[in-house]
């Protein structure tokens, strides 16, 4: 299944299914939940039409502040009215002392973070009642870090029970920030937790630096790291995110169209080595 | 809680940074590439009230206006996990703060009150109308309103006019109805006197027309010969527009 990040922008042109027709949509429960008029008769009508997956925004898993309850259960309430079948966020925080800041900001590696993140992992899980699928975020600067990202990571997964959301475009976008081998990487993941599997593109802003925009089309470099990762992988969702600069939607389909025949190409591969 | 205590203030750190763009000093940093931080918090917040309050934004210089957004995100702790709402504090924040006085613009409040009503009504939950019948006796019958609607009052007429100029000479008592339509969801609105604001409360109230055309006499309405035949144009025109959406059963 390879979907697409659904956005406003595009809502209609999905919807006719004309000239772009993804797998399945991504939505942001916080775009979304509460919302009337206009947009809930759009947001019924896509969901009618394609199988949801959701990618929340404001749980802040790493953040000092306490889970908000309220929160949490209107995502709950929320998964259930459309029926999601993947509920994902991301290995960051976005609020600290009580104020959100609508943005992924980098947790410190360290392993009384990993033990913070782990419990309220474990929270989230036992009240949604579904595993976690946690994204690998990009990030421009370690934050006092004490042990190394794979580290970190492979011991909130090891810990929590979680799934992992592979974003290949932000693993991609962290080997060229932080000057580390991307393969090596991701082969170091516990790659059998991975449940969903991001793509996009980003912009380059310094010769050392590259921004995680999901302005961009997806570069050819990350495209072979993802055809790279997939042989690694049994078959999961597939997402293309795209949050500006939208392009023609001929032009978001092609892109749908070569992940499509990536998987295809791998996981076939795949399932006649296993037959 | 599981994180240490210098953890914790670490993350704090950080996040004073974002909001506030002030010099910190965090172990372990590439200082060059904390500002990108900076600058993409910062401009989702910034284009955010944009997009919420376009009428304020062009008609408040730029300089006066990025400072109310640094102040307001530097200040005010952002509560909504829904972004969208988060313009109703940044009007919240202005009327609590005297900004209309501070940056000597007396419109502002109602400017900002009125931008947000529209993105409100916009965006909120669905409110079930009641049971109506589409023909009834429209001084007798209480009337069913479409309850997704705002009644604003203001003193300068900015659902009228945008430009400073023309707002500053224009104090006065104005009323304004913004509604969403039940169809399309779009949201219009309308200016409304003083006499046709007090109605459309009352009507909201379940309140007769015929009772409240009784009451015009104490409102020192005193022009009465065609106040009934004049309201009740207008609650058709109402009806026309999808606010007025029948009689009660």
């Amino acid at each position: 299944m390879v979907g697409v990040g659904f956005r406003r922008e595009f809502a209609e042109e999905l919807i006719s299914g004309e000239h772009i027709r993804p797998d399945f949509v991504e939505l942001a429960p916080e775009n979304w939940m509460n919302i009337g008029g206009y947009w809930r008769k759009i947001l019924h009508r896509v969901v009618e039409k394609y199988p949801v997956l959701c990618h929340g925004l404001s749980l802040s898993i790493g953040s000092p502040d306490a889970l908000n309850k309220e929160f949490l259960a209107y995502v709950k309430a929320f998964l259930q009215e459309y029926k999601v079948q993947l509920y994902s966020e991301h290995l960051s925080y976005s609020k600290c002392d009580n104020a959100h800041m609508y943005d992924l900001l980098p947790i410190p590696f360290r392993m009384d973070a990993v033990r913070h993140i782990v419990s309220r992992i474990q929270q989230v899980q036992d009240y949604l009642q579904r595993p976690l699928a946690m994204e690998i975020v990009s990030y421009y600067t370690p934050v006092a870090a004490e042990m190394s990202e794979i580290d970190f990571i492979n011991e909130v997964v090891k810990h929590s029970g979680c799934q992992l959301l592979l974003d290949v475009n932000n693993i991609y976008v962290n080997a060229f920030n932080h000057q580390y081998d991307a393969k090596a990487f991701i082969q170091q993941l516990p790659l059998s937790s991975v449940a969903y599997i991001h793509m996009a593109g980003h912009e380059q802003v310094a010769p050392d630096l590259i921004i995680d925009t999901h302005g961009e089309p997806i570069i050819d470099p990350v495209y072979d790291l993802f055809e790279w990762t997939l042989a690694h992988l049994q078959p999961v969702p597939v997402l293309l995110e795209r949050d500006f600069n939208i392009p023609e939607m001929i032009e978001l389909q092609g892109e749908l169209s070569r992940l499509k025949s990536i998987c295809h190409k791998q996981w076939k591969l795949k399932d006649e080595l296993v037959a | 809680m599981n994180l240490l205590p210098d953890t914790y203030h670490i993350q704090q750190t950080f996040s004073d940074w974002c909001r506030t763009g002030k010099k910190v000093q965090l172990p372990g940093v590439v200082a060059d590439r904390l500002v990108h931080y900076r600058r993409l918090v910062f401009n989702n917040i910034r284009d955010t009230m944009e997009n919420a309050f376009p009428i304020a934004f062009n008609n408040i210089p730029s300089r006066k206006w990025d400072k109310m957004v640094k102040d307001f995100f530097a200040h005010h702790a952002c509560q909504s996990y829904q972004l969208w709402k988060l313009p109703l504090e940044f009007y919240t924040y202005a009327v609590e703060h005297s900004w209309d006085e501070q940056y000597d613009i007396p419109y502002l409040n109602d400017l900002l009150a009125f931008e947000w009503a529209e993105m409100e009504l916009y965006n909120m939950e669905d409110i079930p109308a009641p049971a109506y019948l589409t023909e009834g006796n429209w001084l007798d019958t209480p009337l069913v309103l479409n309850q997704e609607h705002r009644l604003l009052s203001f003193s300068w007429p900015v659902h009228l006019k945008a430009k400073r100029r023309e707002l500053m000479t224009r104090k006065g008592v104005y009323f304004a109805l913004l509604y969403r339509h039940p169809e399309t969801g779009s949201i219009q609105f309308t200016d409304l006197s003083p006499w046709l604001a007090f109605l459309t409360e009352q009507l909201a109230q379940g309140i007769t027309v015929r009772d409240i055309l009784d009451y015009a006499p104490q409102l020192h309405i005193t022009e009465t010969d065609t106040l009934e035949s004049d309201t009740l144009a207008f609650l058709k025109e109402m009806q026309q527009q999808h606010f007025v959406l029948g009689f009660q059963s």
